[in-house]
């Protein structure tokens, strides 16, 4: 699986994964917004019950190493409807600043009532961006995540580099993002679900099989474990290295601007 | 760093830390004992399971847990699990510290105000420790079941061996007998209500299909 990910990473044409299916690059971007745009509002449910709650122990550890402090600047992008975000917002405390991006506008507006709701609006900027091209400054953030969010983009080499640009010196990039399974075993139970119960709970939930597909497809096409940490270093990151947690389902890697 | 799942050990410091902030919400007269070393820093090194567990005093009301940390401590200890068995326990926690093997690093002041602290509450670990554990391997496992084992006894002899397996081999975790009963019945419960799910939504595509075809 992992060799056909990097060999199309390589091909050299105007198409891209959409899940498994082959699309124009162009139309990728439109295709990710649609899925999510029909996810949006059923986002934080569907979260929960596909990943029996689980999907808050990795957010829990990834803020942990995110070794966040008062007064830092963290971007979260793809950050979606802001799970992480308002954890931030409480560690940067009120001389800190938590910048929510994602390219898609329904996710930030489910977003933003969420983190009103939960009062943490303060420290909060909310900014559509894409993360191939971010619209920061450079060496401007402490700290950058991005959770779920790198399978989605089309060309993840150039949103590595936009990050690196953005981080200052020493500052770091967390990349949570489901990875490949380190058993065998784990593997076909893992296909097993995410092929036959995940769409069938998306279909039953929000109505929407095929979204729920796409996501299924889309794991599987992101790059393994030790492909990402290359493509990590071949942008230009430092020590990098990465944690396997529920046994290499997910993976979240870390590395520091030099 | 461990080698534990993070995941899991995760799971593990959610319950406790849940926990132990209920336990002391509902204890008024520790919040001002807390509050006076709030901001500390608290690194426990447990060599027989080789982990390492930070205790940060948010404030008078809140603890937290972490797995990983890169602040600098202000106490950090190192010892057995017997050690801190003994000392959790101790009713003279200072002396304890003294005359067992755990080594100090820094003060030893937030480390005997909390143990003297949660030495007088009473605390119940084990629901929250059990449901967000539940949650963990529920996961990773009950998907499975449905292709990988038939129902009935063998399946639940089967699966027991299998998570016992997980428990002591990944989380190096031993729950007591009865919490791991109810979590495989909990498990069970589960993978049924996925499978009954599945079949509700097979006969809601196949009738949707037969009108598709008849129109
Ligand atoms: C699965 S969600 C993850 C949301 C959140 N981080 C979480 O962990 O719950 C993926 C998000 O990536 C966003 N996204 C997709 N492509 C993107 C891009 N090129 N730049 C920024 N965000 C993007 C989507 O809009 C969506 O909100």
């Amino acid at each position: 699986m992992n060799d056909e990910a990097t060999s199309n990473a390589d091909r050299d044409d105007d198409t891209t994964d959409f899940g498994y299916t082959r699309v124009d690059r162009e139309a990728k971007a439109g295709m990710v917004r649609g899925v999510f745009d029909s996810v949006a509002s059923r986002y934080d449910l569907m979260n929960d019950l596909m990943s029996g709650g689980v999907h808050r122990l990795w957010k829990r550890f990834t803020i942990e190493l995110s070794a966040a402090r008062p007064g830092q600047t963290i971007l979260d992008i793809a950050g979606g409807t802001g799970d992480l975000a308002a954890r931030f917002s409480r560690l940067v405390g009120p001389e800190g600043k938590v910048i929510l991006a994602d390219i898609n506008a329904a996710m930030l507006e489910v977003g933003r009532d969420r983190l009103i709701d939960k009062g943490a609006t303060g420290n909060i900027e909310v900014v559509q961006a894409d993360a191939q091209a971010l619209p920061f400054k450079d060496n401007s953030v402490d700290c950058i995540t991005i959770a779920f969010g790198l399978r989605n983009v089309t060309d993840k080499a150039l949103a590595l580099r936009s990050m690196l640009r953005v981080l200052r010196p020493g500052g770091r990039l967390l990349v949570l993002e489901f990875s490949k399974p380190t058993s065998a075993l784990l593997g076909k139970v893992y296909d097993q679900y995410s092929f036959q119960i995940l769409p069938a709970m998306g279909r039953l939930i929000a109505q929407d099989a095929d979204s729920y597909r796409y996501l299924a497809e889309s794991i599987r096409k992101h790059p393994d474990q030790e492909t990402l940490l290359g493509m990590m270093e071949d942008a230009g990151f430092g020590e990098c290295r990465y944690h396997n947690m529920t046994g290499g389902v997910v993976a979240l890697h870390q590395g520091f601007k030099p | 760093m461990t080698q534990h799942d993070p995941a899991l050990l995760s799971a593990a410091l959610a319950g406790a830390e849940q926990a132990l902030n209920q336990a002391i919400s509902l204890a008024p007269h520790s919040h001002q004992e807390l509050d006076a070393v709030s901001g500390t820093l608290l690194g426990i090194e447990v060599t027989t399971l080789d982990l390492t567990v930070y205790i940060e005093m948010v404030t008078g009301t809140d603890v937290r847990l972490m797995a990983h940390c890169e602040r600098e401590t202000d106490a950090f200890v190192r010892g057995t699990l017997e050690d801190f068995a003994a000392l959790a326990t101790s009713n003279d926690p200072a002396a304890t510290l003294i005359n067992s093997g755990i080594e100090l690093e820094g003060s030893s002041a937030s480390l005997i105000t909390l143990q003297q602290v949660i030495a007088r509450m009473e605390i119940d670990w084990e629901a929250p420790l059990v449901d967000i554990l539940g949650d963990v391997a529920g996961h990773q496992i009950a998907e499975g079941l449905r292709r990988f084992f038939r129902w009935g006894e063998g399946a639940r002899a089967s699966l027991k061996r299998q998570v016992s397996e997980y428990l002591l081999e990944e989380g190096r975790l031993t729950p007591p007998k009865p919490e791991l009963e109810h979590f495989y019945d909990a498990v069970q419960s589960v993978a049924m209500r996925v499978e009954r799910a599945q079949n509700q939504v097979e006969k809601l595509l196949a009738k949707a299909a037969a009108r598709g075809t008849s129109q």
